[in-house]
């Protein structure tokens, strides 16, 4: 049986390039340790996906975003 | 063929605002684009994570129409500044900057999503 699919958020907003520039959007894709969050959870398709993994490592990069969170001491 | 770019430069954030100012005409220079060019400057923000002893940085954005083979020479320089601490040059036409999707193609993306997502459970 298959579950009906959850709504791909940045579908929803028609956004068409997810933008590595916008960490408060990329801040709701990754967990609390900073892991990209699986599109199984978020309900992201494929094609947006695809988009946001390279967004967040760009993000990562650029200090917007940190690599880990939530370990310390 | 030109193409549209964007950069993102982080500078180090205890320089003056006016020597960053300075810095980016110096990089633009190097592009030699006559066209528009789209500087957004962020300023100074927390980096996410510590960078060396680095905890701040000044933050500027720049969009700009540019031969592909200027880039290399523009990129060494950036590269050789040690105020620059991160950049990231992408290109902005087809990615970024590509206008809001329409109904009709989400209508599309959405059909074709349905056929082959491979990534149900």
């Amino acid at each position: 049986m298959r579950r009906p699919s959850k709504a791909c958020p940045f579908c929803e907003t028609r956004v068409r390039f997810v933008d590595y520039k916008d960490e408060r959007t990329l801040g709701r894709f990754i967990t609390d340790h900073g892991k990209i969050l699986p599109s199984r959870l978020s309900g992201v398709c494929a094609r947006h996906q695809r988009q946001l993994s390279t967004a967040v490592k760009r993000a990562r990069y650029l200090a917007l975003i940190p690599y880990t969170k939530g370990l310390q001491g | 063929m030109p193409r549209t770019y964007e950069a993102v430069y982080v500078f180090d954030s205890t320089l003056e605002d006016t020597a960053v100012t300075e810095k980016l005409d110096r990089f633009h220079e190097l592009l030699g684009t006559s066209g528009e060019m789209k500087v957004d400057h962020w300023g100074r923000r927390q980096l996410a994570y510590p960078i060396g002893p680095r905890e701040n940085g000044y933050y500027v954005i720049a969009r700009f129409d540019a031969e592909a083979a200027g880039l290399p020479e523009y990129e060494r320089a950036l590269k050789l500044d040690d105020s620059v601490i991160r950049h990231l040059i992408t290109t902005f036409d087809n990615e970024v900057g590509a206008p809001p999707m329409t109904e009709e193609e989400l209508a599309l993306a959405k059909k074709r999503g349905d056929d082959d997502d491979d990534d149900e459970e």
